[in-house]
């Protein structure tokens, strides 16, 4: 909605490089041997009060590392393969919390934003909603975007010191932001 | 991929009975090793000389105190144990240390608070409780003693599941079997030989848990660990307060309901019985818990296979994996029936002498558990839906037995029966939650049928 997918597509394109956004979860399903929709679940959500553990019977299954399947052990998958992706070449993902799964490896970790009235409009017509629905779903998807990156990371979300770069893609485009990504990153020996 | 590649895969994979062995066997050991913990301090009050049946009405009367205390202690423990297995997942070790610290800190805030607030109102507090003239010191001498130790068992407790979480099972559980010996040894000699009554046995038990709790912090204390106290002020930090209690609510209310429904069972008792009746339902509670936590280690087990291969759409292993489960859960909770029916006289007198006490408590354990045979399988159903992801389902199930049906049944029943109403009400509600769990079961399985045979897996409405 702020143009995040959009720019790394772009970016995708230009440099020939392969781009994960939901795929990563299909392929992350495939290899542990689970279905699509299990991970759909873990996809940048996070159940904030937890009605599973009501009965405190996860205390002792939830609380050992790898017993059982929760959502910190999809995540756990999840950045399995988001690690060995990028370890075996170069790669693109969008949002995941990957800039802090990764970092400890060398990569260029951008944020993209745009201004409320962009987004509202882009996610109207991709949506076909109105602009009152779209606003809701903006801040609904901003909420929990933000809840999962600050849980796993326990960073703030959308903090400029967590990126090389923030960006609105506003001004520049689509287009012109991915070419204005390259551009720094080359320049800060991050790219090739 | 090397943390978590492993353990998914042989759930879906390896033989069903040998997963359940495994996965189930450690946290029995674990649950029912906290029951006897209760039972032996029981056993040795009760046993007090002179005053063992009012002694063990005077602990009776505290038990929903403790419960609420026991559901102070993991509205922290529970969330810091989870965050801790993700930073340490992550290698993020500075994250994992911080959130160690605040569990010090939280913990050691709210026992103060909770120990506080309840010392300065605790005879209005056990008054309500049911707590009479008579038994209203014995209560009084034991809850002042737990009270001022409540620090230190918040603090053993939350650090000893974040050992759980950082590794260290079998440290965590040996320190849990050394509380639970030590304990058993010491009771004796502080209640008799140093006659300090139902106060020896209060001292005991925090005095076992401040020498656990010693050798945990050391252990945290190690910077050779992982995990360990980071130097400094141990600083609150408000994201950690509030993350860990979001995932701690759930279980904190699930024991705070407990709480209250025990207040009612010894109001009631209290009511129609007196003193005498509420230190048999003490007994009786001491009882039944031991094979409750049997089942809840069960339950536990049976968690991580049932809802992997309920992910992997394995119905057949699904299936497979409830009903070994639940038929484990009959032969416990028959074991449970046969023993009340057959022999309700020799436990009891494990734990009173009095004949008086002994005869309302056979009387009580004898109407109690008519109806309890199948009690485990409602119970492994309740979890059931949980590991499926239809919690509503499964709070229901679990609230009716407790809660929902049993209430209004204790206020209901006593009115016509008087005392022994009050018995017939846990077999009216075992009966009702039984026969809801086996129609809700019954309906789940004619989905996973129609799911096999090819319809749309969406009518199973849960969204996994």
């Amino acid at each position: 909605m702020a143009g995040g997918k959009a720019v790394a597509t772009a970016i995708g394109n230009i440099l020939e490089i392969p781009v994960y956004d939901y795929e990563l979860l299909s392929q992350a399903a495939v290899e542990s041997g689970l279905s699509h929709e299990l991970f759909k679940r873990s996809d940048e959500t996070r159940r904030v009060l937890n009605l599973g553990n009501i009965f405190g019977a996860n205390r002792y299954s939830q609380s050992s590392i790898g017993s059982g399947i929760n959502d910190s052990e999809l995540f756990n998958i999840q950045c399995g393969v988001i690690r060995r992706i990028a370890e075996s070449g170069s790669a693109i993902f969008v949002g995941r919390a990957a800039d802090y799964v990764l970092r400890d490896m060398r990569c260029l970790n951008v944020f993209v934003s745009s201004p409320d009235e962009t987004r509202i409009k882009r996610t109207c017509e991709q949506e076909g909603v109105d602009a009152e629905t779209a606003a809701k779903l903006i801040a609904r998807a901003d909420r929990q975007r933000a809840n999962f990156y600050n849980y796993y990371s326990f960073r703030n979300w959308g903090e400029a010191a967590n990126y090389h770069l923030c960006v609105n893609s506003s001004l520049l485009g689509v287009e012109g932001t991915a070419r204005m990504i390259i551009d720094f990153g080359k320049q800060a020996g991050l790219i090739g | 991929m090397a943390a978590a590649g492993g353990a998914p895969l042989e759930l879906g994979t390896k033989k069903i009975g040998t997963l359940l062995k495994e996965y189930a066997v450690p946290s029995i050991i674990a649950s029912t090793a906290s029951s006897l913990y209760n039972m032996v301090d029981s056993i040795f009050i009760g046993h007090i000389p002179g005053d063992g049946p009012m002694a063990i009405s005077g602990l009776a009367i505290t038990f929903p105190l403790m419960n609420l205390s026991s559901a102070l202690g993991t509205l922290v423990g529970v969330g810091a144990a989870t965050m801790i297995s993700v930073y340490l997942g992550q290698k993020n070790y500075s994250t994992a240390s911080k959130v160690l610290a605040n569990v010090l800190s939280l913990n050691t805030i709210i026992g103060v608070i909770f120990s506080v607030l309840s010392l300065c109102f605790l005879d209005p507090i056990l008054r309500f409780f049911g707590a009479s003239d008579v038994t209203l010191p014995f209560a009084r001498d034991y809850m002042t003693i737990i009270l001022i130790g409540n620090v230190i068992t918040h603090l053993y407790f939350g650090l000893n599941s974040l050992l759980r979480a950082s590794g260290k099972p079998k440290l965590a559980m040996g320190l849990t079997i050394f509380t639970v010996t030590s304990n058993a040894i010491l009771d004796p000699i502080f209640i008799y030989v140093l006659g300090l009554g139902i106060k020896g046995a209060a001292i005991a038990t925090v005095l076992c848990q401040a020498v656990a709790l010693v050798y945990t912090m050391v252990f945290f204390l190690d910077k050779k660990n992982f995990l360990h106290f980071p130097k400094g002020v141990f600083a609150l930090d408000w994201r950690i307060a509030k993350e860990s209690m979001a995932v701690g609510m759930g279980p904190f209310l699930m024991n705070a309901a407990s709480c209250i429904v025990t207040m009612f069972i010894n109001q009631q008792l209290g009511h129609y019985g007196g003193d005498l009746a509420i230190g048999a339902y003490g007994i009786i509670n001491r009882i039944n818990f031991l094979f409750i936590m049997i089942v809840m280690g069960l339950n536990h087990g049976m968690q991580p296979i049932a809802g992997y291969n309920y992910g992997a759409r394995q119905f057949a292993r699904v299936r497979q994996v409830f009903t070994l489960t639940a038929r484990c859960a009959l032969v416990v909770s028959t074991v449970s029936f046969l023993i009340s029916e057959l022999c309700p006289s020799a436990v009891v007198s494990i734990f009173t002498s009095d004949e008086e006490l002994r005869s309302l408590a056979v009387h009580g354990l004898r109407i109690m558990n008519c109806m309890v045979a199948p009690v485990g399988f409602a119970m492994v159903t309740g979890n059931f839906f949980q590991c499926l992801g239809m919690v509503k389902k499964s709070i229901f199930l679990s609230l009716s037995r407790q809660l929902i049906f049993l209430v209004p049944l204790l206020y209901i029943l006593p009115l016509f029966f008087e005392q022994t109403g009050v018995w017939i009400s846990f077999a009216v509600a075992d009966v009702i939650s039984t026969a809801m769990a086996a129609v809700m079961l019954a309906q789940l399985f004619k989905k996973f049928r129609l799911i096999e045979a090819g319809a749309d897996p969406s009518i199973l409405g849960s969204q996994l």
